[in-house]
């Protein structure tokens, strides 16, 4: 259902706009409506301008900006574990940090930010540099394992000098070419060693006669190689000592850092949910002076316009009322001559009942509904699992279904995304249940197996000629259930039609109401002639009548609607024998139940036998388990979105979103 | 030798009925799928959108798939 909206306009003496501005944001009910667009149409003949920031505010803006970003810092050095505090205890911190007096608020948080500073500051350094120099270690640690025994294999002297290199593998070829050009320059006194490292570099060693070491250099100074300097504290040293002294270093800093972290993650525990909540605070204030210029004002009085649920005018008024007496004023304005002859839309809020408001996760794929036609998050929320359901039909994948549904819903409650999904899914199971009893399907043939072995008939109601009987099964009464499909698309797209026949109505639209009735009528008579056309049972006169409504109904969707309304009428048709996906993909996954079935009992016999045949069934069904939760959610969507939907809906240009306080959400 | 034949022909007549709408659906599909993660990458927030209409052209195989259930029916 789709929340009556009114349009509010609240007038004012300019000296208690913030006032209003922050009670309003406190209600948390109004939808503003940006006046600066209407007054840039309106040009230079008004006596109305855009509200302007005061450069108090704008001080204000300017430090709230910069209190959010350290803010940000200090929550993220801290790196609270942010799912397991409680919303209430962040409101609690919020409602201490508040305060309507800008200054006094960011007084608090700058306080707020001191004793954290004092209390982390040091510990979050010591942690970075400690990080820093366990990543430049880390760095040189292999390079210089790798050339320790290079340099093992080199005569080593104090005449000699030697220069380590790092390049890439590809580019190793460069290492011959080095050793003649170096060899030259050193009259033969020098010698080149190298290993890889890694997969990318390979680590080099020159050893050279240290007479030559100023040649050496300016050469390969211009030869753009990688020279390893090893960091001062190590670079005095002879390798094998500094190799060790990186070891030990890498040995004794992590340590180090977990020690750090324990104290920060103390300080975290402390300060994390006040400065959530400053967050909150300084966002909140942030959003309000953002506001401003969205309102308008003369020299004596502000105005603030837009749209607030019919149910909360009441209470908007009285507080103001309360609050500010005569200075401030509320007016309202009627919605259907704004739409009519300004042409304004309402933004759309939905207020469904709970079970319904789960199935709002449709508004993630499509805009919400246009205000003033029907909201069909009903109709989704009755269709989706019902669709869902029939297409998968197996009790053991039901079950499982139901029951993974609903442990997402129950374990990411508080993700809406999640939660809807994990419901959604819980429902379809359950109708998977239903649908598999009447099947009596159990991860596919096995319960028809069973019944074989225990000698038992199926089907248990009915014999197997009988048009109805129970269990029905899919693959021997395919015919039976295209029929039932295509009946169900007919009725699911009368659904569309009746609701795009209603919208028409409301919108005062003839037109629309002519074709959506027209391609209804078509629709309805082509069933008619095609009943007679099954089955005897259908007296004639029920045929002539179809096909009289069938014209009929293409005459009026042709007035209505013109060639579109036609082409519509006929592209309906179509959209029934689309809903016969219904049972086509049912089949399919009746299909590979069996697979897994047959596969399993084809491996049994002996331990290896049984072992495999449980290996493959579980592997296939786990397979067709997965396919059975995506494929058939995908088909129910797209059945409403574009077979159903298709018929009626209009999406909204606005969705209502409330100025308001973050509360410490 | 008449009736093997009959049933030859009928799977045959299964075979294309579900392997050509099938050919053309993966066709479809690999053209919509392209496109639409280039769109996606660009919009993260039309994935869902995304997903539909990758489902569209299903239709084709799905009836495909109808058809073939129904020769295979055939006595």
């Amino acid at each position: 259902m789709i929340r009556r909206m009114a349009k509010v306009e609240i007038v004012g003496l300019k000296d208690t706009s913030l006032d209003v501005i922050d009670t309003i944001q406190e209600l948390g009910v109004l939808h503003i409506e940006d006046l600066s667009e209407k007054l840039d149409k309106m040009g230079g003949r008004k006596r109305l301008s855009r509200m302007e920031i005061d450069p108090q505010a704008s001080e204000h803006e300017t430090k709230l900006n910069e209190l959010r970003e350290k803010i940000g810092e200090k929550i993220r050095e801290l790196n609270p574990e942010v799912e397991k505090i409680s919303s209430q205890e962040i409101q609690k911190e919020y409602h201490a940090i508040w305060s309507e007096n800008t200054d006094l608020m960011i007084s608090r948080v700058e306080k707020l930010l001191g004793e954290v500073d004092r209390d982390t500051k040091e510990a979050v350094e010591r942690k970075e540099e400690l990080l820093m120099e366990l990543s430049r270690l880390e760095k040189y640690a292999p390079m210089m394992e790798k050339i320790l025994p290079l340099a093992e294999t080199v005569a080593a002297s104090e005449n000699m000098a030697s220069i380590a290199l790092l390049i890439e593998r590809r580019f190793k070829a460069i290492l011959n070419y080095l050793n003649e050009e170096i060899g030259k320059i050193t009259q033969g006194e020098s010698e080149v060693v190298s290993a890889d490292v890694d997969e990318e570099s390979t680590a080099a060693l020159i050893v050279f006669s240290r007479r030559y070491l100023k040649e050496v250099h300016d050469f390969l100074s211009v030869q753009d190689v990688n020279q390893v300097r090893l960091p001062s504290d190590l670079g005095k040293k002879p390798l094998d000592e500094a190799v060790a002294e990186v070891r030990a270093k890498m040995a004794e800093i992590p340590p180090q850092i977990e020690e750090i972290e324990s104290r920060i993650r103390e300080a975290a525990k402390k300060y994390s949910v006040k400065l959530l909540a400053a967050r909150n605070a300084v966002h909140d204030r942030l959003e309000a002076i953002k506001a401003v210029p969205k309102f308008a004002q003369t020299e004596q009085v502000f105005v603030i316009s837009g749209w607030v649920p019919e149910d909360s005018v009441e209470i908007v008024e009285k507080t103001l009322q309360d609050k500010f007496g005569a200075r401030v004023v509320l007016s309202v304005s009627d919605v259907r001559e704004l739409e009519e002859e300004e042409g304004e839309e309402p933004p759309v809020a939905l207020a469904n009942n709970p079970y319904v408001r789960h199935f709002e996760f449709i508004y993630y794929l499509s805009q919400y509904p246009k205000y003033g036609t029907v909201d069909p998050t009903t109709i989704f929320a009755i269709f989706f699992p019902f669709f869902f359901g029939l297409m998968v039909g197996d009790i053991g994948y039901g079950i499982i279904i139901a029951a993974l549904g609903w442990f997402v819903y129950k374990k990411w409650n508080d993700k809406p995304l999640a939660s809807m999904l994990g419901y959604m899914l819980s429902i379809g199971g359950a109708w998977a249940t239903f649908f598999g009893i009447l099947y009596l399907e159990l991860f596919g043939d096995l319960l028809e197996k069973a019944f074989e072995a225990w000698h038992i008939h199926l089907p248990l109601l009915g014999s197997e000629e009988s048009f109805l009987k129970f269990p029905i099964n899919r693959l021997e009464s395919f015919t039976f259930m295209l029929l039932v499909t295509c009946g169900i698309g007919f009725i699911h797209i009368s659904i569309g039609l009746v609701i795009g026949i209603i919208n028409g109505i409301r919108e005062g639209n003839k037109k629309h109401v002519m074709e959506k009735a027209g391609t209804l009528g078509a629709l309805t008579g082509l069933v008619m002639i095609v009943a007679k056309m099954l089955t005897k049972a259908i007296p004639m006169p029920v045929a002539v009548a179809g096909g009289i409504i069938f014209i009929a109904g293409f005459v009026f969707s042709g007035i209505g609607g013109g060639m579109g309304g036609i082409v519509e009428s006929i592209v309906g048709a179509g959209n029934i024998l689309s809903y016969s996906r219904l049972i086509a993909i049912g089949l399919a996954s009746v299909i590979m139940a069996q697979v897994a079935n047959d596969l399993s009992r084809e491996l049994w016999g002996g331990t290896f036998g049984v072992l495999m045949g449980i290996i493959v069934a579980i592997l296939l069904h786990s397979l067709n388990l997965v396919i059975a939760m995506f494929s058939p959610s995908i088909h129910a969507l797209r059945l409403h979105l574009v077979e159903s939907f298709g018929k009626f809906f209009e999406p909204a240009n606005f969705k209502y979103e409330p100025f308001k306080k973050s509360g410490g959400e | 030798m008449g009736e093997a034949v009959k049933v030859g022909l009928i799977a045959i007549s299964a075979a294309i009925a579900i392997g050509l709408p099938a050919l053309a659906t993966a066709i479809a599909q690999s053209r919509i799928g392209a496109a639409m993660a280039g769109a996606v990458a660009e919009r993260p927030e039309l994935v869902g959108t995304a997903i539909i209409l990758v489902a569209i052209p299903e239709t084709m195989v799905i009836l495909g798939l109808v058809i073939a259930f129904m020769i295979t029916g055939l006595k």
